[in-house]
């Protein structure tokens, strides 16, 4: 890999949204999905953004992406400011950083063929022209293995599977650099979710992409992500090497994660540890450390002050007022 | 890819698609009654297209009066009997034809014209101008329709233009509302969100992707309007405030032949029976219809 | 670690289930020749991919799928009686009672116009009339504070705290896993010798459903109910079940002790899975099988795997495999083992 530059940076990135207001338009409370994310993605790498239901990840990557307006902090993409820019000054960025979403169904519109969707990213792209598009088209379904006749058809015509190619196609038309998948596979089968994960490895590394891949499966992390983000009740908590982070994660959250999932090994049914405790609300997060009402390892500190993120080592920290006692006595690692 | 192998596919898509629709409309070839009525539908338009040829006295039918054959039942020289002045019943249904079939579409039409742009305005933009739409639509649609139409009538004038005019104001704020409500269920819908994420703006997205997957309802509605529009304009005509005598129009001579009901009863029911004729083979065709195209649709 | 044989007769035991689907491109034959048995207190993992047929399997052990277009062959007997040839009123009275379902997504499967103790107390009504007199005598209340003493004790059972509050909300006042809890202890109200579970922690976040198979578990331990686990999630099989049953385009293509499925996987598809499995601990590549699940309006010959499989052979395309079974109760339709 080349020198690597700092493709995106996010500066103390927030994000909220108005719950109620008064009267007089003042809003009384707040929905606070992304409060203070810091984030540095690395040109060529792809970086795990994990999270249960309500954590804020999919606000994150939207609004990495502008598609959410965000509410403070700053946005840059190699170094330029892209947060505050008007609708023509954000124009040129586009095409650079581009999303798969979820459901590949509703990804794309019923009535139109593959050919007019991809033709569609196409017109956005100013280095193409319209008698190109088809033959343009058809080098891009190759790219993600379908066929040039199935230009012609209409969504509903594909497999789940194949739809997430068609979408990953028009990601691709723009020529980006930058792609979200915001849960891109979690709606597929298990033997298409392998497929899709080696589809969007291969690409990576032919066109030398950077990839935010978020997801609330950890266990498809470790395949394809270099480096995993935590993130809970709207902060990040954690940000490990991926390898690293399920062997040795360095936040309780992590690990209460990590034991949560039930592996597909009939030999290792020790692992499944219970987490108490509820999903915390994004409008009255807890004082402190947002994982304290949970954490079995909380103290007085953790209930009034919220935790700076402790450095590591290049592009790895935590969030944790204990982070380096827990990691000495190893309470954190793999249980058997 | 050669170009040529490219035309191939895409003339051999499109063949596959056609026969895709094909199935479609076997579907409505199996049921019996919707071609039936489609048939005679066909006939009512087409004789009413082509009026001044299918009816057996046109300038009766246009107005001319005849007073020495007055009064007749049916006969093997008028088919339907005549009216009060004479006139052939049977031209005169033809020629009113005109003005109940066009008319009938022409409200519908333009309805959805106005109703459905501002609808997907509404729904989409929200905000000020889109609560603006709708108080209007609901301010509209709280008075009831044929006072609103009648006022209307009286303030702009009588006559058969105007009539339709004057029922195309109560008629589109159904299409925006239909519109409004359904644009609010697909507005967050992924393919909406790619296409913002594209760079398209609001306009863009309206006409090319909300327009086409609201459209069936709309075409739904449009089809099962006309019989209702057909009927409102007979009743304004009936009420003196449409087409003016000596123009042909089922309303205003069911309000002519009222006065012989218990004699000569033809001359009322003949153009009331042809005005439920059209509205009946009209909610057929679009009822069927609206089973093949929407059939989710209560 | 060692499984017990299963004891000989089953609680429930499904025989040969063919179902048939007639929809606009022709009739799909949905599932065919489904069979197996679920043995007293054991907790059996149905997996399977999209459109496998798992799901529709449940529902037609308890009859839930609108009889419109289908066409069901096969028998399913529940303690010697045959479901199918019950009469409505007669299957009623066995639905819910004794075969209970939980669903994936469990807010919408509860009336959203009562309030969850509305809903409790008229199946505690109905089930547990000989509690209600016993709480009334021990107790000396009346019948309405003896039902809402009982529902409290039902929602304590199943972990939920705060239970008056809980008793006076609605549906989507509560988060999933409350949901999910709530559905459980009135599932398992009636003590139903059978509890299904389709897909029924899926819509949960993992922490969730860590807390649900627990409790599912223990439930079953705790009262001796066999649960009939539905799931895509070969971890949740791995983790909680006995025996696990693979399914593939409509058929058991596997069946045995959950050991023996994942440590010496026999069909060809049970082992495409398995590599395909993002593991935890395990970066392996991920496998995958090649191909796609087949229409099942038109689906292959013979065996309907074959067109993916590796290992096929002439004999495949021709005819039906028929299951083998080996000495530890490993069941397998492949004709690789049936020689």
């Amino acid at each position: 890999m080349a020198m690597s530059e700092k493709l995106i940076q996010l500066e103390h990135l927030k994000t909220y949204f108005p719950l109620q207001k008064t009267l007089t338009g003042k809003v009384r409370a707040w929905i606070k999905a992304v409060d203070d994310v810091s984030l540095t993605l690395q040109t060529g790498e792809c970086l795990g953004l994990v999270g249960e239901s309500g954590c804020g990840k999919s606000t994150l990557g939207r609004t990495v992406l502008r598609l959410v307006g965000h509410t403070a902090g700053t946005i840059r993409f190699k170094d330029a400011e892209i947060q505050g820019l008007n609708k023509p000054a954000f124009q040129p960025f586009r095409p650079k950083m581009q999303m798969v979403f979820q459901d590949p169904r509703a990804s794309l519109n019923p009535k139109m063929t593959v050919l007019q969707i991809i033709s569609e990213a196409l017109a956005i792209c100013s280095g193409v022209d319209r008698g190109q598009y088809a033959q343009r088209a058809t080098e891009l379904l190759d790219m993600v293995d379908l066929r040039p006749e199935h230009l012609f058809r209409y969504p509903h015509e594909f497999s789940g599977g194949q739809q997430q190619r068609i979408c990953i196609a028009r990601a691709l038309a723009t020529q980006p650099e930058f792609i979200v998948f915001d849960e891109a596979t979690s709606a597929l089968d298990v033997s298409v979710q392998a497929q899709i994960i080696h589809l969007m490895a291969d690409l990576q590394k032919q066109l030398h992409l950077t990839y935010l891949f978020i997801s609330h499966d950890l266990s498809i992390m470790e395949h394809i992500c270099h480096r995993v983000a935590v993130m809970y009740a709207g902060r990040i908590m954690e940000v490990q090497d991926a390898d690293a982070l399920f062997s040795a994660p360095l936040h309780p959250y992590t690990k209460a994660l990590r034991d949560a999932v039930p592996i597909a090994d009939p030999t290792r049914r020790d692992g499944m540890a219970v987490l108490e405790g509820e999903v915390p609300s994004l409008v009255e997060p807890p004082d402190g450390c947002r994982f304290h009402p949970r954490c079995p390892y909380a103290t007085q500190v953790c209930r009034q002050k919220a935790p700076d993120a402790v450095r590591i080592k290049s592009g790895n920290w935590v969030r944790c007022h204990h982070h380096s006692e827990l990691q000495d006595k190893k309470m954190l690692a793999v249980a058997g | 890819m050669e170009n040529q192998d490219f035309k191939i596919l895409a003339r051999k898509a499109l063949a596959d698609h056609r026969l895709a629709r094909g199935y479609k409309l076997r579907l409505f070839l199996k049921k019996k009654l919707a071609v039936f009525a489609t048939f005679v539908l066909f006939l009512i338009v087409l004789s009413a297209i082509f009026a001044p040829w299918v009816a057996p006295y046109p300038d009766q039918g246009k107005g001319e009066i005849n007073l020495e054959e007055r009064l007749q039942p049916f006969s093997k020289t008028h088919l339907l009997g005549t009216d009060i002045y004479g006139r052939d019943l049977l031209s005169r249904v033809i020629y009113g034809g005109r003005v109940s079939v066009f008319g009938g579409i022409f409200i519908v039409v333009m309805a959805a014209l106005i109703g459905v742009p501002l609808g997907l305005w509404a729904g989409y933009q929200e905000g000020v101008s889109g609560t603006i739409i709708m108080r209007t639509v609901e301010l509209v649609l709280s008075f009831p329709s044929a006072l609103v139409a009648m006022g209307v009538s009286i303030v702009i004038g009588a006559g058969s233009m105007t009539a339709l005019v004057a029922l195309i104001i109560p008629w589109w704020p159904w299409y925006t509302r239909l519109v409004q409500g359904e644009v609010l269920s697909i507005k967050h819908m992924l393919y909406i969100e790619a296409a913002q994420m594209l760079g398209y703006g609001r306009i863009y997205i309206l006409f090319r992707h909300l327009l086409p997957n609201i459209l069936a309802p709309v075409v739904v509605m449009m089809l099962l309007d006309v019989g209702p529009a057909i009927i409102a304009i007979g009743v304004l005509s009936f009420l003196g405030l449409g087409t003016q005598p000596p123009h042909a129009d089922w309303g205003l001579m069911v309000w002519n032949g009222s006065q012989n009901l218990l004699g000569e009863w033809w001359i009322a029911i003949v153009p009331g029976f042809a005005m439920f004729l059209l509205v009946t083979v009209f909610n057929i065709f679009g009822d069927t219809l609206k089973d093949i195209l929407d059939p989710n649709q209560s | 670690m060692h499984m017990k044989t299963p004891p000989p007769t089953p609680v429930l035991s499904v025989k040969d289930l063919t179902v048939d689907f007639k929809g606009p491109r022709g009739t799909a034959r949905i599932l065919e020749g489904i069979e197996f048995g679920l043995f007293p207190g054991e907790i059996l993992a149905l997996v399977g991919e999209t459109g496998c047929g798992k799901s529709i399997t449940a529902k037609s052990i308890l009859d839930l799928i609108p009889l419109r277009s289908l066409h069901r062959t096969g028998t399913v007997s529940f303690e010697g009686l045959d479901l199918f040839s019950l009469d409505h009123s007669e299957f009623r009275s066995i639905r819910g009672r004794s075969i209970a379902m939980i669903f994936q997504n469990p807010q919408s499967s509860i009336n959203p116009v009562f309030t969850l103790g509305e809903q409790m107390y008229r199946l505690i009504r109905m089930y547990l009339k000989n509690e209600i007199d016993a709480v009334c005598q021990h107790q000396g209340l009346n019948k309405k504070a003896a039902i809402g003493e009982i529902a409290r004790e039902k929602l304590a059972e199943v972990g939920l705290t705060e239970t008056d509050r809980l008793l006076k909300s609605y549906a989507h006042e509560i988060s999933g896993g409350m949901a999910q809890r709530y559905k459980i202890a009135q599932a398992l109200l009636s003590s139903p010798e059978i509890l299904i579970a389709d897909e029924a922690t899926s819509a949960l976040d993992v922490t969730v459903q860590a807390h649900i198979l627990k409790l599912l578990k223990q439930m079953s331990h705790k009262k001796g109910t066999t649960i009939l686990f539905i799931t895509h999630d070969l971890g949740i099989a791995a983790q909680i079940c006995d025996r696990v049953a693979v399914m593939y385009a409509g058929r058991i293509v596997e069946i045995g002790n959950t050991m023996d499925i994942f440590q010496t996987p026999l069909h060809p598809y049970t082992r495409g899975l398995l590599e395909s499995v993002p593991k935890l601990g395990y970066s392996e590549t991920l496998q995958y099988v090649s191909g796609m699940i087949p229409d099942l309006v038109n689906p292959p010959r013979g065996c309907r795997f074959h067109p993916r499989c590796a290992h096929k052979m002439t004999h495949c395309e021709e005819q039906r495999p028929m299951n083998t079974t080996s000495a530890d109760h490993h069941t397998v339709a492949c004709h690789l083992y049936s020689r």
